[in-house]
């Protein structure tokens, strides 16, 4: 049948079709510039989202868990092999994203014989300065986008995810509390997981609905004096 | 051939009257590996130091060197030897612990790590045969196993043969020296090293580091009036921490 063009074109659309109706109630995922590093939020149901991946690197995802894995380990692999044949201070997202996970989602995405991933991300580059500070959306067909706003999301709805993005701009504008800021991802999370309207000012009741499910937190530490600035955070640590 | 053991090698060549292959160590280019690095454990935990000299001969290279290098947030090395070879060692070390910690989303065992250093020197033999890339290096590390993790001291021969350290391990031109301190203190000292505070350490560090430095040129001192201090890392509980030259002189001022 791909012998015919559009034959072609219908497939990519149907696989398309179907990797959003896959990812449709996958859990979305946060990062915030702040001036001392950058919080990274996810909840989960026991399976990671949030992840380290290099010295000043991060991802959060949503999506299947293998294939969150397998695109965790080609970011891990090409970040540390590129560590040890130059320097630490030659990993960068721009290259890592550019000349290494985009094109190969792509191709993978247009090869219609083949599983497509189920994957929406963030990946997250922390900077000397705030202004130096990287946040990258990358989609599961390989297409990404530089952030330029303070907060970023990744939801499985694109339009849902912009109402949760510019909702969380607004709030958090000036805000550097760490606790404050996870408290608003948090309610943001809770509203796109049950649909609630941004616009709406309805009564958040995330806390309950957190009740069965794990808060997962990374920080990367501007101000850390090792090379490895990612830890993860407890919700208890954040005064959660 | 008297030390040649009938029907080797050594023995075929003499008998075939070609002289073995000889290394003339005169025609080696200078080696920068004269140093004095040790490691102790005080009421805290273990504390790792290092000179911060490096020599060619006899030429003093640079006093600024690090020879105690944080391979992750709960492993320490010293390195004691050939410079090019310590380095690409920890190098080695570094990124294939930390690529293991993140890729497996566990740290490795302290078992893997003592070992994954034995197997760097075990691969270095033929250097070391040579004459020209010998390296003898300290390690610690935290045992996770144990709650409260517990730092361990480890020490190595040229060959990769691992020991677990009891109380203290010392390596380099100046170790010697040390180790006699040392053991004298464990044995005699009010307080000994393992009772120590982490202000009587530093000191005890700064003094045993000015004690190699008489004996053994190789060695740079500690002179808190030029600001020069050794490299110190402690190992605890919580995992490796430098103390800066303004925190050693803290410790050092009466």
């Amino acid at each position: 049948m791909t012998e015919e063009p559009y034959r072609w074109l219908e497939a990519v659309g149907n696989r398309r079709e179907y990797v959003r109706e896959q990812l449709k109630g996958g859990s979305p995922a946060f990062a915030v510039k702040l001036k001392d590093g950058i919080l990274v939020l996810g909840v989960g149901s026991g399976q990671s989202k949030v992840f380290e991946l290099f010295d000043r690197h991060a991802l959060a995802a949503l999506g299947h868990p293998a294939d969150i894995e397998k695109i965790r380990q080609a970011a891990i692999d090409a970040a540390h092999m590129e560590a040890f044949t130059r320097a630490p201070e030659d990993v960068s997202l721009r290259r890592l994203i550019s000349f290494g996970l985009s094109p190969q989602l792509k191709t993978n995405f247009e090869q219609i014989f083949s599983a497509p991933f189920l994957i929406e991300m963030l990946l997250i580059e922390l900077g000397a300065e705030p202004e130096s500070d990287v946040v990258v959306r990358l989609h599961y067909d390989g297409a990404f986008q530089i952030s330029t706003t303070r907060v970023t999301v990744a939801a499985s709805e694109s339009d849902r995810e912009k109402a949760a993005q510019d909702w969380l701009n607004e709030k958090l504008a000036g805000v550097e509390d760490r606790k404050e800021v996870a408290q608003r991802l948090l309610e943001a999370w809770w509203r796109l997981v049950e649909n609630k309207e941004f616009s709406a000012d309805v009564a958040a009741d995330w806390k309950n609905a957190l009740r069965d499910k794990i808060v997962e937190v990374g920080w990367l530490d501007r101000k850390a004096n090792r090379q490895a600035r990612y830890a993860p955070l407890s919700p208890a640590e954040l005064g959660l | 051939m008297s030390h040649a053991i009938a029907g080797d090698f050594l023995s075929l060549l003499a008998t075939r009257q070609v002289s073995a292959l000889k290394v003339d160590a005169a025609a080696a280019p200078a080696q920068t590996q004269a140093t004095t690095v040790f490691a102790f454990h005080f009421k805290d935990g273990v504390l790792m130091a290092g000179d911060r000299r490096a020599t060619a001969g006899n030429v003093i290279v640079t006093d600024t060197i690090d020879k105690v290098i944080e391979i992750d947030a709960t492993s320490v090395l010293a390195i004691a030897g050939v410079p090019a070879t310590a380095f690409e060692m920890a190098r080695v070390m570094q990124t294939s612990f930390e690529y293991y910690r993140r890729s497996q989303l566990q740290q490795l065992s302290l078992p893997a790590k003592v070992r994954a250093l034995a197997r760097l020197l075990r691969e270095n033999l033929p250097l070391t045969m040579q004459g020209v890339g010998v390296v003898m290096p300290l390690f610690a590390g935290l045992d996770q196993s144990k709650h409260p993790a517990e730092p361990k001291i480890y020490f190595y021969d040229p060959l990769g043969a691992q020991f677990q350290a009891v109380g203290y391990a010392a390596s380099g031109s100046g170790s010697n020296t040390i180790r006699s301190v040392i053991s004298f203190q464990e044995r005699y000292g009010k307080p000994p090293p393992s009772q120590m505070s982490l202000g009587e350490a530093v000191q005890f560090t700064s003094r045993v580091l000015m004690t190699a430095s008489e004996f053994d040129a190789a060695t740079g001192g500690v002179n808190p009036e030029t600001k020069t201090f050794a490299t110190i890392k402690i190992l605890d509980a919580n995992g490796v921490r430098t103390l800066s030259g303004d925190e050693q002189l803290k410790h050092l001022k009466p």
